[in-house]
């Protein structure tokens, strides 16, 4: 691919880039950060290879542990010694977790009021800013941000990859939920650059697997074990934060994407909903954290997620902790109850699985493969549930759930890096979807979605607009993405005007807004007057998205409320194709 | 994509120093031409080198072919190679649903009967989007409605 220049990093910064990618060419590393478990990645010249950290892991927790001055990430393991007390330590209200659910989101957002739960603190207003978050230090809170949490465990992924390389690295592919705003994937990129990373892409975390399975592919035909027909596959991953869907048809090297779907549902969702099934007083206890209160919560936890784990395997589990205080739980928890109390969310991965196939223009028939992945795949309802609506007995075996996210990024940081291999094993292409459509806000409030979702990248789409008023001189441009039909319902990525519109009688100056989404995911929204033309009209204005850093929510209604009608458009729907 | 009005050309201006120098063309008439529009008169069976009645897997195979080839994330790409890439998967997804292809086909005919007829001084050749190419009433009223006739043609 062409050299991109990263916006983040400042200039200088990317001067020196320039030149340390000519003394060395270095191919991009793959970085799978997930909620619970982040693992990295790297090609080694003919294969992809998983880096363990001392301690013997693949996959290692995404925490950071703050103690005194010092910071360290669960990739190091930190200052923890066994298995038990580490977790306990995790636990205790020094170390930050989930992160990656609560990036970039306000607190008005229900996964933000859903991790007030976590045995550390998020504190919201509930008005659309930020939250708090901070963790316990010598029994003060001591305040950090979601992009600070990722950029320590980044940096010593970035340290750990050097340590077995040798030799410094700079670029990476980090995959991502499908359900992140590209707000939320700038606050990645945030994070990678006080990592001293730069992003090279953010790929969909069933994309990767798509670039996995579809080299798999092409590895059986070599071997002449293939048909060479196009293949169908299912991806579903669940992990604990985020649960995603995507249909790829594979062929010949070539896996085009051809739906996405996402949601913010995972095991995170699946432990509260076990928790507060053990305790049903659950938000009224631990209301407010004191010090005996995250203790507890912590103890809470810790039982709920092995019984959970335990579950995946045997009939009933026996759950007997002593929480202090004069709270006990002591409940034997069957796979029936299990499955009640998290009816909602099996409901969630049924629906997510429909939209897909649906997108696709697919029967489930049609499915040749089904790819279960991440940490909710072992749940055998979640399972169940995948398989059952796809009619087929068992799942795709040639990929394991755990490594496959990580491992499909590093093959498209080669990829992307320009690394060929003489066995063909990197000859491959992903044909990449949107996975939100993209629009702006018109007719009074309506979202006019302008890149559909599900739309091939690199795409480019443009539609009509006219004024709403006589004599309108002046139009917003409010760009949004999202599956919402009212703009407020969608993510507020940027705006801005068109000012020095020609005076003229409502519906008959016609303005085109054209969006451009290039190989690297990048958004540019291009505007201006089409009709009349001349010298009188304005130069037509070029914007980057998303231009907004913060406060979403304030944002988008302080707009509508100033500008809502003064500045609205109105969609010229027959010019959309004419 | 591709609302050509009245055939704007716009090039954005020099990009800003400091950003990306990659050049973008705004689709609005530096768009490829569908059916018989533009300069080069292509089909999109031209774009993906095909024969019109080619079969469901031709048309899958070409478009495979062609985006190893113009797919900007293809090694040693040409930087016009989004713009490619957007044509080929456009004449693909229009070709591959039979709905679309199906409508495809018969404006292929109605622009080749209006020609024939020169009575069309006002049509304006339609480029085909991604989705299917919409009839509509109003200012193209002497477009002739669809017929069952030609339907059946099809």
């Amino acid at each position: 691919m062409t050299e991109q220049v990263y916006t983040v990093a400042s200039d200088s910064e990317t001067t020196g880039e320039d030149k340390s990618q000519l003394s060395f060419p270095d191919v991009a590393i793959g970085i799978d950060i997930g909620t619970s478990n982040c693992s990295v990645a790297v090609w080694t010249g003919h294969q992809v290879e998983l880096l363990k950290n001392t301690r013997n892991q693949k996959g290692m927790r995404s925490y950071v542990m703050f103690k005194d001055d010092t910071l360290s990430a669960g990739v190091t393991g930190g200052a923890a010694r066994e298995h038990g007390h580490e977790e306990r330590d995790i636990l205790s209200g020094s170390a930050i977790f989930n992160m990656k659910r609560l990036i970039g989101r306000m607190d008005t957002d229900e996964v933000v009021q859903a991790s007030k739960s976590l045995p550390f603190l998020v504190q919201t207003l509930g008005i659309g800013v930020r939250p708090f978050i901070a963790a316990l230090v010598n029994n003060m809170w001591r305040s950090t941000t979601p992009e600070e949490v990722l950029a320590i465990f980044l940096l010593e992924l970035k340290a750990l990859v050097e340590m077995h390389l040798k030799h410094p690295v700079r670029n990476a592919v980090l995959t991502i939920p499908v359900a992140f705003s590209r707000f939320q994937q700038t606050r990645i990129e945030r994070a990678c650059a006080m990592a001293g990373l730069h992003v090279l892409r953010l790929m969909p975390e069933p994309t990767a697997i798509a670039l996995l399975y579809a080299q798999q592919q092409q590895q059986l035909l070599h071997d002449n074990m293939g048909s060479g027909i196009e293949k169908i596959a299912l991806i579903f991953n669940m992990g604990a934060g985020y649960c995603d869907a995507a249909v790829t048809a594979t062929a010949g090297g070539v896996s085009q994407i051809r739906a996405l779907s996402g949601s913010t549902v995972g095991g995170e969702d699946i432990l509260q909903n076990v928790m507060r099934n053990l305790l049903p007083d659950f938000d009224s206890l631990y209301a407010g954290q004191t010090m005996d209160r995250i203790k507890s919560i912590g103890l809470l936890r810790m039982a709920t997620q092995d019984a959970i784990h335990k579950l995946a395997a045997q009939e009933h589990v026996e759950i007997s902790v002593d929480l202090g205080g004069s709270h006990k739980v002591s409940k034997i928890l069957s796979h029936g109850e299990f499955e009640k109390v998290n009816q909602s969310i099996f409901e969630k991965c049924e629906g997510i699985i429909k939209q897909c196939l649906a997108d696709a223009k697919l029967a489930r028939e049609d499915i040749n493969d089904v790819i279960l992945v991440g940490g909710c795949s072992r749940i055998p309802k979640i399972r169940s549930v995948v398989l059952g609506l796809c009619k087929k007995d068992d799942s795709y075996g040639g990929i394991d759930p755990l490594e496959a996210a990580v491992s499909g990024a590093a093959l498209e940081g080669a990829i992307a890096s320009g690394v060929t291999d003489p066995s063909g094993s990197l000859d491959l292409l992903t044909i990449q979807a949107t996975p939100m459509n993209l629009g702006i806000r018109a007719d009074g409030g309506n979202f006019a979605a302008i890149i559909p979702r599900n739309t091939a990248v690199p795409a480019r789409r443009d539609m009509l607009f006219t004024t709403t008023h006589d004599n309108q001189t002046e139009a917003l441009i409010a760009v949004y993405e999202g599956e919402g039909k009212q703009a407020e319902d969608n993510h507020l990525l940027g705006y801005f005007k068109i000012t020095g519109i020609p005076a003229a009688a409502k519906g008959t100056v016609e303005l085109n807004v054209c969006m451009d989404i290039d190989a690297a995911n990048v958004l540019r929204v291009f505007a201006g007057v089409v009709k009349p033309q001349g010298q009188a009209v304005p130069p037509f204005i070029e914007v980057r998205m998303p231009t907004l850093d913060d406060g979403h929510g304030w944002c988008g209604q302080a707009l509508a409320k100033m500008y809502g009608s003064t500045l609205d458009l109105a969609t010229l729907p027959k010019k959309l194709h004419p | 994509m591709i609302c050509a009005p009245l055939g704007v050309v716009f090039s954005p201006r020099a990009p800003a120093v400091g950003y990306r120098a990659r050049k973008i063309r705004c689709a609005v008439a530096a768009a490829p031409a569908g059916i018989g529009g533009g300069a080069g008169g292509s089909t999109l069976y031209d774009v993906l080198g095909l024969r019109a009645g080619a079969t469901v897997r031709e048309i899958k195979a070409a478009y495979r072919r062609l985006a190893r080839e113009r797919h900007p994330d293809v090694a040693g790409a040409p930087p016009a190679a989004a713009d490619d890439f957007i044509r080929l998967h456009d004449a693909y997804a229009t070709l591959s649903d039979p709905d679309s292809r199906a409508r495809y086909d018969r404006d292929v005919v109605v622009v080749a009967a209006m020609a024939c007829g020169g009575g069309g001084a006002h049509y304006r050749p339609t480029t085909p989007p991604a989705a299917a190419p919409r009839w509509y009433g109003g200012a193209s009223s002497r477009r002739p409605r669809r017929t069952w006739e030609t339907d059946q043609c099809w």
